[in-house]
């Protein structure tokens, strides 16, 4: 006989060992007590699934209610569920919408633009754009019936009562105001000592989205300002002509102090108004920025690498084939092209859900990619703002 | 490749652990994970500028270079120890009852004793007895308990764990009453109860004692980079010893064939997309409650799994904020990474309230940049204010309240912490809202538990075999064991041993 002794097998030579430390019998016959009374947690299956399908559901089932032209260049497509009900929203977010364009299974990402207490549908008010793949096939195709899928409500470009204040400032250009009316709206919503003042810049005057509406409420609430900025209006126009402007955003709002901005608009519109703010001395803090897509073209950023020549390189996904990307294309997009599915909402650099690893092989990360500090050192990056700049390899 | 000896579900710390030994060993394994990153609560988010660590407060175990201790080992073994950097905190903590006291303990066992008997005066013979106490029981913890277990000898119990066998499952509450007759240093010495989750009175002194004593030690540690920093080097030596791992992959269902005898024996793991894959074993860093109730495919857990549970609790969850903070640590009056800031000296209140979706009376505040300035942004802070609790209590919030629940919340903390560090909330940039929802959403944990079942005395192994109902089943992670980073690194190193060790008697015997 070997002196060890096999726990297992001699469990009750085990429990004698222990049975002279002091509490040791106790605490069996309270264990043992419990094994007569306790549940056996057969009562928790499937619970963690529902609950949290309840506020982060990974997909909704959505059919096309309605769709409202809004301006020549915008409509709102209005969603309802097929499923679940629509779970709740911070206002500000958005949902990444899943379409099927000529066999390519592509998301964009949009705001929710209906209020946070319908709770009946969701509205996403699409603009169109030059070049705009999906919001133009969104404007073009779709109508009333049509199914979709899209993640739950997601972001971070919502109103925070823990730290945003009462006194906000939404600089909004051109579709930006899909996510400046819901958190108009959730503002007004909470009473008369929050003061919301809206400054909305467009371009032509027949791309005023929502317009009626903000104006009847800028007359309703005294709590809500609202400043029009059109580039080029017509003649009989009554808000501000030209450009907004530090001094624009000075003259109009008076003192900065304790004032929360949100700015939300195309990439160059949010970089200038990060730029005008932070001239009049408003700190990062103070500055709520929704990131806005992709850079365009990587290749004009200071950091790109200098020395690439190819127009193509080779991206080999490990275990499940290669396919030839193009220089200056998110990763994320040639993925797709090529009919692999990966998991994305912002598109933008920030959610990482489109995370994949990097085996071998570089790859350009513009200051969109909002990247840990170990996914430098272990080659992780977020495809959607990834760049290969020669041959790579991919684990995901 | 379709075919392994071994299936990890799940790449948190246990599962991480599991898979890299497991492959190191000579197994051929695939780690499955439903998430698109390794860790699982290991792990961070950025938020504009700053990183933000999701859950390691402390890292124990480590030791120092001159003084390594269990986690340098297998750390090590693991192949990470050049993969990854460590900062040692230069305190345990600082623990602030508003009015009461405000006391910093070093991480150094001579420090701990000389602070505390300056603090307390009247108490200074019985602060020598009883930290030797810890010392002594933390001792026959690591090693003459084990041993003792092993021999099956009462007599070399006796002779080798006098001390174990007198205090080691007396409740902490019994032995600080016992040695101390002021309540203050009582409060000083439990707050590591947050780290078990139930209060003194809950917990076997054994597991309070140790924390202590291996804390002052050992040191608390942080790792660069966070938590993830780790997960991600895990995975990278898995990786390089030869190991499959799938992400954005969850494991759907065990799959099991019967014997002749009645039991049953994995056979498989079956993915979410659907994909059967063989293998020999299972290493489930899962939920028990999960893994049995829902991925097994035996419909119903097998007796002696219904059995234990009926023993078990689920454990506490936590409601964390993250906070990115545009000042210094100097700025906001931080002189401890770690602080504790209670309203009360009553450990049996401040469990109490974490049933309660109310205002918290015990919070902690952890500011990784205090110790090395590279965790947040140049003159700014990353904080974290948490408080336990259990996570059951958000069931009954309407998904309509649940934001403004949640805020309502996240407002006490802030200014409870603003007791002791007043100007947080002036100085936010970024700030995150974790509930015990969202605990439940990225760790799959019945309840959002953090730490698995509740931590009581009769949660250790001293009171449980291994589950051993499945032939070829095990766990990994903090349900079948304690909750914590070392715990849980451990409870996947040593599931992987146990899993290459039944391989090989399994190939002995076919050969």
């Amino acid at each position: 006989m070997s002196n060890t002794v096999n726990p297992k097998n001699n469990a009750d030579s085990t429990y004698n060992v222990l049975n002279s430390i002091v509490g040791y019998q106790e605490a069996v016959a309270d264990k043992a007590q419990w094994e007569k009374d306790g549940s056996d947690l057969i009562e928790l299956k499937g619970s963690v699934d529902v609950t949290v399908a309840t506020l982060h559901p990974k997909r909704l089932t959505l059919e096309v209610s309605k769709v409202i032209e809004e301006t020549p260049s915008t409509k709102t497509i209005r969603f309802i569920s097929t499923g679940a009900p629509l779970p709740p929203f911070q206002a500000g977010q958005y949902i990444n919408l899943f379409v099927d364009i000529d066999g390519v299974s592509t998301a964009r990402p949009y705001a929710i633009s209906s209020a946070c207490d319908e709770k009946n549908y969701y509205d996403l008010t699409i603009k169109r754009v030059t070049d705009g793949f999906v919001s133009n096939h969104l404007l073009d195709n779709v109508s009333q019936g049509q199914q979709f899928l899209s993640t739950g409500p997601m972001g971070t470009f919502y109103y925070n009562p823990l730290f945003h204040g009462e006194d906000l400032v939404f600089l909004a250009g051109g579709s930006g105001v899909a996510p400046a009316i819901t958190m108009l709206k959730d503002i007004l919503s909470r009473g008369s000592k929050y003061s919301f003042h809206m400054i909305y810049c467009n371009s032509y005057i027949d791309d005023l989205i929502f317009i009626n509406e903000l104006r009847s409420l800028a007359e309703q609430y005294p709590q809500f300002r609202l400043t029009e900025v059109v580039s080029r209006p017509p003649a009989n126009f009554e808000g501000f002509k030209g450009h907004l402007s530090a001094d624009l955003i000075r003259n109009t709002l008076g003192s900065i102090e304790n004032k929360l901005f949100y700015v939300c608009g195309p990439t160059p519109f949010n970089d200038y108004c990060i730029g005008q703010l932070k001239s009049i001395g408003v700190p990062n803090k103070r500055i709520r920025l929704e990131a806005n897509g992709a850079p365009k073209n990587p290749q004009q950023l200071s950091d790109w690498p200098t020395t690439i020549d190819a127009e193509e390189v080779m991206v080999t996904v490990t275990g499940r084939g290669s396919f030839k990307a193009k220089i200056g294309e998110p990763l994320l997009n040639s993925l797709e092209r090529n009919g692999y599915s990966v998991e994305n909402a912002c598109r933008s650099g920030e959610c990482s859900l489109c995370r994949v690893k990097v085996i071998s092989g570089n790859v350009f990360n513009p200051p969109e990619a909002h990247l840990r500090k170990s996914d430098k050192t272990f080659g992780w990056v977020h495809s959607c703002v990834a760049y290969p700049t020669e041959d790579i390899e991919i684990l995901f | 490749m379709n075919n392994y000896d071994a299936i990890v579900i799940g790449a948190g710390n246990g599962g991480l652990t599991a898979a890299t030994t497991l492959q190191r060993g000579g197994c051929r394994t695939l780690l499955l994970e439903k998430h698109n990153i390794p860790g699982g609560c290991a792990t961070s988010f950025v938020r504009g500028n700053y990183e933000f660590e999701v859950a390691l407060h402390q890292l124990s175990g480590l030791g120092t270079e001159k003084k390594p201790f269990i986690m340098r080992k297998i750390f090590t073994d693991l192949g990470v120890m050049e993969k990854v950097e460590f900062v040692q905190e230069g305190e345990l903590y600082r623990i602030v009852v508003p009015g009461e006291f405000d006391i910093t303990l070093p991480a150094s066992w001579k420090g701990l004793k000389t602070v505390l008997k300056a603090e307390f005066l009247a108490e200074q013979d019985n602060i020598d007895v009883f930290l030797n106490l810890c010392e002594q029981i933390s001792m026959e913890s690591f090693m003459a308990l084990p041993r003792a277990r092993k021999i099956g000898s009462d007599e070399v119990l006796k002779s080798s764990c006098p001390t174990f066998i007198k205090y080691g499952l007396v409740s902490a509450k019994d032995v600080l009453d016992e040695f101390f007759n002021d309540k203050k240093i009582k409060t000083v010495l439990a707050a590591y109860w947050c780290y078990l989750g139930l209060p003194p009175s809950q917990i076997a002194f054994s597991d309070l004692a140790v924390m202590i004593y291996a804390y002052a030690a050992f040191k608390p540690w942080h790792i660069k980079g966070g938590s993830q920093a780790m997960s991600s080097a895990l995975l990278e030596s898995f990786l390089e010893a030869g190991g499959d791992v799938r992400f954005n992959c969850a494991a759907d269902k065990i799959l099991t064939t019967t014997n002749t005898d009645h039991t049953s024996e994995v056979k498989a793991v079956r993915t979410e997309h659907g994909e059967v894959l063989s293998c020999k074993a299972v290493i489930s860093n899962a939920s028990s409650v999960l893994t049995y109730n829902e991925l097994l495919d035996t419909g119903q857990p097998p007796v002696s799994v219904q059995q234990d549970f009926k023993s078990r609790e689920i454990g506490t969850s936590a409601f964390v904020l993250y906070l990115g903070l545009d000042c210094t640590p100097q700025t906001l009056g931080i002189t401890s990474a770690s602080n504790f800031i209670c309203s009360t000296m009553d450990e049996e209140l401040m469990h109490e309230q974490m049933n309660k979706l109310e205002p918290p009376v015990a919070t902690m505040l952890t500011c990784y940049n205090f110790d090395d300035p590279s965790f947040a942004p140049e003159g700014k802070s990353q904080v974290s204010l948490l408080c336990l609790q259990y996570g059951e209590l958000w069931n009954d919030v309407p998904p309509d309240k649940y934001a403004e629940t949640k805020y309502a919340l996240a407002d006490k903390l802030i200014e409870q912490a603003e007791q002791v560090f007043p100007n947080i909330r002036d100085n936010i940039e970024e700030v995150e809202v974790a509930t015990p929802l969202t605990m439940m959403r990225y760790l799959n944990t019945p309840g959002g538990s953090i730490y698995g079942f509740k931590q009581n005395a009769q949660d250790s192994n001293l009171f449980r075999d291994r589950i051993d109902a499945v032939e070829g089943l095990y766990l990994a992670g903090c349900w079948n064991g304690m909750g914590g980073f070392q715990p849980t690194y451990m409870a996947g190193e040593s599931a992987a041993r146990a899993v290459i060790k039944q391989l090989k008697q399994k190939e002995t015997a076919n050969v």
